[in-house]
């Protein structure tokens, strides 16, 4: 599976400013409703929220994946955060967040959900990798560096 | 006085020959028990060596005293949570499977070999009993580790077996050799002599002992070795009241454990190393004892005396006792193969020779040739195994650097140092916001180089040097604080027990819809932690459970509470670069 069928450039945004997982997560979501056509940003906000609930997507070490399943979203949709400060985000290892590689898709993408956290996340446990993302000049270098991994 | 020293240069010689001979058997992926036991083999009147040594009277003191104080050693590292887990399982293999076992070998020996029916009981009884520290130690040398429950039913099952057959053992040399055989109530009288003198002995005597421990004022060096007599005499005064010693001594060792008297530490760490020297002195000695020559002649019935217990009686022992208790069949196909023969059946085989029985040396050279076939054919695959059944847990290597004292006149409080290593969760943080118990145990911080006044502590850097005051309860939570662990085995880690952390109060339903499964029947109420606990009796860290296509793991226990659930994920598809 490739992230580049899931990204697009205008959703890998270096750089922004939020105060708490909160607005972390609402920041995702006007992202992800970019490509979500008819779907808002409040709905998928509500979806990523409701996952949080059962436990972290934060992964550890700074990085961490909010997903949700959606009914009304055509094909999958990534987005791609980079925080200017990394907030607290409830992760298991005690570390602040500051990537986050959101995710939704199809009520009905079972298997296909699973696969592209799986690859998401081998991406993301990449040490080298995660440095990278942190020192990309800007959202295209971070949007190249991303497409060009994976 | 020239054969003193020679004997002297012989002990030294073969003694550091075979522990420097641990370096390369794991390499050869051999257990290292199997090393030692070659070069007594070599030494012997067989090999280079040409000692001759058939002394059986003293191999089986040496052997009888090396297996009392492994058993002491087995029973104080064994620790109150093993037994939780592994008490119901291993106890079961240990008697039970004990017997299956030795029943089972005895059909086919008594096919195969010239051997009576009660000789062939004998020769089944002799090699019932398993050996855990071959397992463990192949592991350990490959980083790689089991579940607790595994870890703990090996374990006890190999501890509380070895008396278990050593009473078969003695039993039936002794109906064999007396006139007439042994009636009914005679033997029942001597299990419940042995067994029940036993335990009440080993009880009894590991409390007397650690009452000692605690009350008398020695110098520092003499506790471990108090502790190390004491268990001699309480194996010697079972045995001198026809009780079982080494019950008595396992047990000892056990009670000890829990009394936890002020100088444990270095009672157990004295122990290991006494337990070392005892299993390579034992493996040494067999080694020594055994004569390779007579072995081809009996080699097609012992080979098939061998695969009867490799392949049918053991897998068949494991499944009547396990089943029952709603095992993981991995769990049970790992326990079945891992089987391995030690050096007590090859002690127990001196019995019959003391006993001067017709069979006893059929019996002895098939016990011999049974060790060696076990411990190359098991002892070599035991990773191999491990990882086919998907049971092997990637262990983290962590880079705590722990210091520890005794504090005087109290027992169960140690002084921990730590180094705050770079990358690690302390840094940064005052030693308030550590989440420490209670922040007042924190001892002293040194940095660079210089113990700082109070008022000076401020935030931790990397590099610091920090020591508090901890309960040997607290070391986990306190190790997991100070942990740097490497991505690479934390990425393993992640693979096995889930990458995803859930939360044990979620709701089992929600979860399981949030991935597009659809929820079983019967979970619609429930959270994680009473779907685990249902599914799973006895949960152990690692523990893995499939629910409509969702892979849902117990990543982390406190105090037997499911404390973090685990998601896992499919293996991401290979992608193209």
């Amino acid at each position: 599976m490739k992230l580049a069928e899931i990204l697009s450039a205008s959703r890998v945004v270096a750089g922004v400013t939020v105060t708490s997982k909160k607005r972390a997560l609402e920041e995702m979501s006007k992202l992800l409703a970019k490509g979500a056509g008819t779907v808002t940003d409040a709905e998928i906000f509500t979806s990523l929220t409701s996952r949080e609930k059962l436990g972290s997507t934060g992964l550890g070490h700074g990085v961490a994946i909010p997903h949700g399943r959606m009914s009304g979203v055509e094909n999958s949709i990534g987005a791609l955060i980079r925080l200017k400060h990394p907030v607290d985000y409830d992760a298991h290892d005690g570390q602040t967040v500051d990537l986050l590689f959101g995710l939704v898709v199809p009520q009905q993408a079972t298997e296909t959900h699973l696969k592209h956290l799986a690859a998401i996340a081998e991406l993301f446990s990449d040490e080298a990798f995660c440095k990278q993302a942190r020192a990309a000049a800007d959202d295209a270098a971070l949007y190249a560096l991303v497409t060009s991994r994976s | 006085m020239d054969t003193i020293n020679a004997l002297i240069l012989a002990i030294g010689f073969l003694g550091a020959l075979g522990i420097v001979a641990t370096i390369v058997a794991p390499r050869l992926g051999v257990p290292i028990l199997f090393v030692f036991l070659v070069v007594g083999m070599l030494a012997g009147e067989d090999g280079p060596g040409g000692i001759h040594f058939s002394n059986f009277w003293f191999a089986n003191f040496a052997g009888s005293m090396a297996l009392a104080v492994i058993l002491f050693d087995g029973g104080l590292k064994t620790d109150s949570g093993d037994f939780r887990i592994g008490l119901k399982p291993a106890g079961l293999l240990a008697t039970v499977g004990v017997l299956l076992t030795a029943g089972v070998v005895a059909l086919v020996a008594h096919w195969l070999l010239p051997l009576s029916w009660m000789e062939a009981f004998l020769l089944g009884a002799v090699v019932s009993s398993t050996d855990a520290a071959a397992v463990f130690g192949t592991l350990h040398s490959q980083r790689v580790g089991l579940n607790h429950r595994l870890r703990s039913v090996l374990e006890i099952e190999s501890g509380a077996n070895d008396p278990m057959a050593v009473l078969l053992t003695i039993g039936l040399v002794e109906a064999l050799s007396a006139e007439g055989g042994m009636s009914a109530s005679h033997a029942l009288m001597f299990f419940v002599v042995q067994l029940g003198g036993g335990a009440l002995i080993g009880w009894g005597g590991g409390r007397l002992l650690s009452w000692t421990l605690g009350r008398l004022r020695l110098p520092d060096p003499l506790y471990p070795l108090l502790a190390f007599f004491g268990a001699l005499l309480i194996f010697g005064l079972a045995a001198s009241v026809e009780a079982s010693g080494f019950l008595a001594t396992y047990l000892a060792g056990i009670t000890l454990a829990r009394q936890r008297p002020p100088a444990m530490r270095d009672v157990l760490r004295f122990h290991d190393g006494i337990a070392w020297m005892a299993q390579v002195g034992l493996f040494l000695i067999l080694g020594l004892l055994a004569t390779p020559h007579e072995l081809p002649a009996l080699l097609w019935p012992a080979l098939g005396v061998g695969a009867a217990l490799i392949f049918l009686a053991r897998p068949l022992a494991v499944a009547l006792c396990l089943w029952p208790l709603r095992f993981p069949w991995r769990e049970q196909a790992f326990i079945a193969w891992v089987g391995l023969r030690g050096g007590v059946p090859i002690v127990l085989a001196t019995y019959p020779l003391l006993a001067e029985l017709p069979a006893a040396r059929v019996i002895f050279d098939v016990a011999f040739f049974l060790v060696l076939m076990s411990l190359l054919l098991q002892g070599s695959t035991v990773a191999w195994a491990a990882r086919q059944l998907n049971l092997l847990m990637p262990q983290v290597r962590t880079r705590v650097h722990r210091a520890e004292f005794d504090l005087p006149g109290q027992s169960g409080w140690e002084i921990l140092s730590y180094r705050v290593a770079k990358g690690s969760q302390p840094v940064g943080r005052t030693v308030k916001q550590l989440g420490l118990p209670d922040a007042s145990r924190v001892v002293c911080v040194i940095r660079d180089g210089r113990l700082l006044p109070y008022a000076q502590w401020g935030r931790l850097n990397a590099g610091d040097r920090i020591s508090l005051l901890a309960r040997p309860e607290e070391l986990p939570a306190l190790d997991a604080l100070f942990e740097r662990a490497k991505s690479a085995d934390l990425k393993l880690r992640d693979a096995y027990l889930g990458l995803f952390h859930l939360s044990p109060e979620a709701g089992t339903a929600e979860v399981l819809q949030a991935y597009g499964a659809q929820p079983p029947a019967g979970v619609e109420q429930e959270t994680l932690k009473q779907t685990l606990r249902r599914l799973l009796p006895q949960p152990v860290e690692g523990d893995r459970v499939r629910l409509a296509g969702v892979e849902l793991t117990v990543r982390r226990l406190e105090e037997g509470r499911i404390a973090e659930v685990g998601l896992r994920l499919p293996k991401a598809e290979p992608e193209e670069h």
